[in-house]
């Protein structure tokens, strides 16, 4: 395909699961030459995670693995090892970018730290994804998804709307929010990074946490503390975000009444129930105020519909509102089919199946996806590039060095 | 030495979280942002009493905007006029990126659509943030907000405490959650138009990119047809992995166990006691399989301790552990602050306030533009006089017609 935005840039992925490898993808599906380094042997971890076709665990067969490195080349790579730190160093000396997700510290105990690969290539940008980032007193905590989700506001606030705090403990956001939060802030502060090296010839060093990046979507909660002087609350009748899915007749509707012009419409839908006309309603600061005796009213109002009408009647009249589908009733449903939102991959191992398709889409330079690599697929395709012989790369096999 | 999109011009349409959150990622690193307001349709996040200072209204005064807002400039502009619209024109005439989230009956009215755009400025890049994008069938036309998107794709139904009602996922997901991964595609774009000169339309729906940040679920879907619907914190490999009570009112701490090793440490943490011995919790396996009983077990053990101390000695002894951080702990900790989260802000108005930084470090870029958050209209006559040309006198008429307004 020729339209392709970021053709001419090489990436190096020396990470696993989720953070670097999205953060890689990123770079892949648009174009770049990204160049997995996985551990001899098992490969990145994610490989043995599920979902698995028919729930058999296979390396080639991970779900969340085959999704999380499309587009990309796979070596497996000791960098610990000196044949093969070496290795590692000359596919810096050609490398635009270094994705890593490793511990702080990791990079300079193998002697592979920024300085060491600045003097290599100063063009180089390493994009260092952590859970806490690279200078403060967490630096050396082990983080992991949940324990970066639940750290930041939005941990404290999820789910929202909390009855009994007793039976309601807060959750993580379905999936790795916050590793998927930390990968596309690295990928954005990646692409800025370039920008400058274009005008400057110089690289850098990103530092990425994942904590601070699902805190920052907490910014409403962070104000009302720093400006309003009201402590955030995840109970049932905040005024900052308090919003939740309400059951209707026959399933659930999403919906808020914060502008005006909604609350207006919301009434029209429900049939104006003579129980709303106070006009203590008619604001913001007066719903939000009466909330504790607004919302049970309409909560009470929309058990008498059916998602059908609420939605179509609602968007009709210019409310806010729409349907709270499963998984699968999202993934058949006709608008995200009409927009190509899945794409079918096939995979020599695998199989064949549909994927999502890109996080945005693009009409000159649009996201596109291949396969993801098998394990080590690429080791004679890219040290033969870096000039090893075939020979020394078998002893490097032998040796476990690749 | 410059910001890396000095030079690069964004007119911003945009209100409320999404939008504002990518242009906030543009105007730090040194693009110039117009933020087309105006005193019609005003920016929720300038009124919303969540965030007013002290709780006293004022469109200058509110953090939710200030969060969102710092480092742009701001104007106002009726675009329900024929004038305003011809202003807006000449404002995209000059610049790089159009960005936008209307619904589109109010794209189309005001002309903000990617084929108009692109005649009045060939070469531009739009980005539009939609719920569920701007093509398809009838949900493109929807009003609504991020959570509605969330919804839709299923995230909510996922959200629930298993085999419970949907819930709704804090920080109102997705509206800040999508901003970086539509940042890194806009930056693409902009390197595709300054090597070709070709711009182009990014339509970005809030709920595709959701879809594409779990994969999980969807890959289940599409290998096993499986609807996992709710797991709760249940991980697909470690345990313990859960939040569990602390003492005090509604405190918890986040524990997560990969290796035999970690679990042994917290074993010793706790003491040893006689049912970590079971052989249930022998293997991660086995210990995954019995998660509930261990999940009780641990509970009444970290009840009595208190959150943060607890985090701090799990993680001493190497388990991955964190407190669960209410606002007034998250603001206070000494983590956030050494790292260079927070910064202070002293306000013409509201005087001296804490905001969140963008939340990278970046070795080699001057300190990106912190600017503080614009007031309401205050870059007109920089803007209609600088970079339009308008004299003193043109501006105060279309002031008074309430077109600059």
């Amino acid at each position: 395909m020729a339209n392709r935005a970021l053709d001419d840039l090489v990436v190096v992925e020396f990470a696993q699961m989720v953070s670097g490898p999205m953060c890689g993808k990123m770079f892949a599906d648009m174009g770049a030459e990204v160049i997995k380094l996985e551990p001899v042997g098992a490969g990145d971890e994610m490989r043995a995670h599920p979902p698995f076709p028919g729930d058999i665990p296979h390396p080639e067969k991970s779900g969340s693995f085959l999704y999380l490195n499309t587009s990309k080349k796979s070596i497996t790579l000791d960098p610990s090892t000196p044949a093969g730190a070496e290795v590692f160093r000359k596919l810096i000396v050609g490398a635009d970018v270094l994705i890593e997700n490793h511990q702080p510290g990791h990079l300079d105990r193998i002697g592979l730290g920024y300085e060491a690969l600045n003097a290599l290539n100063p063009r180089l940008i390493l994009t260092s994804i952590t859970p806490f980032g690279q200078t403060g007193p967490y630096r050396d905590w082990k983080g992991t998804d949940l324990i970066e989700f639940a750290m930041s506001l939005t941990g404290y606030n999820t789910p929202t709307m909390i009855d009994d705090p007793e039976r309601e403990n807060p959750l993580r956001a379905p999936g790795h929010q916050a590793e998927m939060m930390g990968a596309t802030a690295a990928a954005a502060a990646t692409m800025f990074a370039i920008f400058h090296r274009e005008a400057t010839g110089l690289g850098q060093w990103i530092d990425a946490p994942c904590w601070q990046a699902v805190a920052s979507t907490s910014k409403i909660e962070m104000a009302a503390l720093t400006y309003a002087g009201v402590p955030f609350s995840r109970m049932r009748g905040n005024v900052a975000t308090g919003l939740e899915p309400l059951p209707c007749k026959d399933g659930y509707v999403y919906t808020l009444w914060a502008a005006d012009s909604h609350y207006k419409a919301l009434k029209t839908l429900l049939h104006n129930p003579p129980d709303f006309e106070s006009e203590v309603f008619d604001l913001l600061v007066g719903r939000q105020a009466n909330d504790d005796v607004l919302r049970p009213m309409i909560r009470h109002e929309l058990l008498k519909y059916d998602t059908e009408y609420l939605v179509s009647e609602g968007q009709r009249l210019g409310l806010t509102i729409g349907p709270v589908f499963t998984v699968a009733q999202a993934a058949n449903h006709p608008h995200l089919r009409a927009r190509n939102a899945f794409v079918e991959i096939d995979h020599p191992v695998a199989g064949r199946f549909e994927y999502p398709r890109s996080l945005v889409q693009m009409t000159a330079t649009p996201p596109t996806s291949t396969r993801a690599p098998l394990l080590g697929e690429h080791n004679a395709e890219i040290l033969g590039r870096l000039g090893y012989s075939l020979d020394e790369q078998q002893g490097m096999r032998a040796a476990g060095v690749i | 030495m410059a910001l890396p999109l000095e030079g690069i011009r964004v007119a911003d349409f945009s209100w409320i979280i999404n939008g504002p959150q990518i242009a906030q990622w543009l105007a730090t690193m040194g693009a110039e942002v117009i933020k087309i307001e105006s005193q019609v349709y005003i920016d929720i996040g300038r009124i919303n009493p969540a965030g007013m200072a002290d709780r006293t209204p004022g469109p200058n005064r509110n953090g939710f905007y200030h969060a969102l807002n710092y480092g742009k400039k701001a104007i106002t502009l009726n675009l329900a006029t024929d004038k305003g619209r011809e202003l807006a024109d000449d404002i995209i005439r000059k610049s790089d990126f159009v960005l936008e989230c209307f619904p589109i009956p109010a794209a189309n009215k005001l002309g903000i659509t990617y084929d108009r755009i692109r005649a009045v400025k060939p070469d531009i890049i739009m980005i539009s943030v939609s719920l569920l994008g701007k093509t398809g069938l009838e949900p493109a036309g929807w009003v609504g907000w991020g959570p509605m998107a969330c919804s839709f794709v299923g995230m909510f139904d996922a959200q629930g405490y298993p085999g419970g009602p949907p819930r709704q996922t804090g920080g109102t997901w997705p509206d800040y959650a999508i901003a970086s991964a539509v940042t890194f595609h806009v930056l693409a774009a902009l390197r595709h138009r300054n090597r070709t000169g070709e711009g182009q339309w990014i339509d970005a729906s809030m709920g595709e990119t959701v879809i594409g940040q779990m994969p999980e679920w969807y890959m289940d879907y599409f290998m096993n047809g499986r609807d996992r619907r709710q797991r709760g914190n249940r991980d697909d490999v470690m345990a313990p992995h859960n939040t569990y009570p602390c003492a005090g009112d509604d405190k918890w701490i986040a524990i997560a166990v990969r290796t035999n090793s970690e679990w042994e440490a917290l074993c010793r943490v706790m003491g040893d006691p006689d049912w970590t011995r079971d052989p249930k919790f022998a293997d991660q396996y086995s210990r995954l399989r019995h998660s509930d009983e261990l999940d009780a077990h641990l509970a009444r053990w970290t009840r009595k301790y208190e959150h943060i101390a607890l985090a701090h000695q799990l993680q001493q002894a190497g388990v991955a552990a964190g407190p669960v951080l209410d606002s007034v702990e998250l603001h206070e900790d000494p983590h956030l602050w050494e790292w260079g989260f927070f910064r202070k802000i002293d306000h013409h108005e509201v005087g001296e306030r804490i905001l969140p930084n963008m939340p990278v470090h970046m070795s080699n870029l001057p300190e990106l533009n912190y600017s503080m958050p614009p007031d309401l209209g205050q870059h007109n006559r920089e803007i209609f006089g600088g970079l339009l040309g308008l004299s003193d006198a043109e501006i105060k008429i279309l002031m008074e017609q309430k077109i600059i307004y």
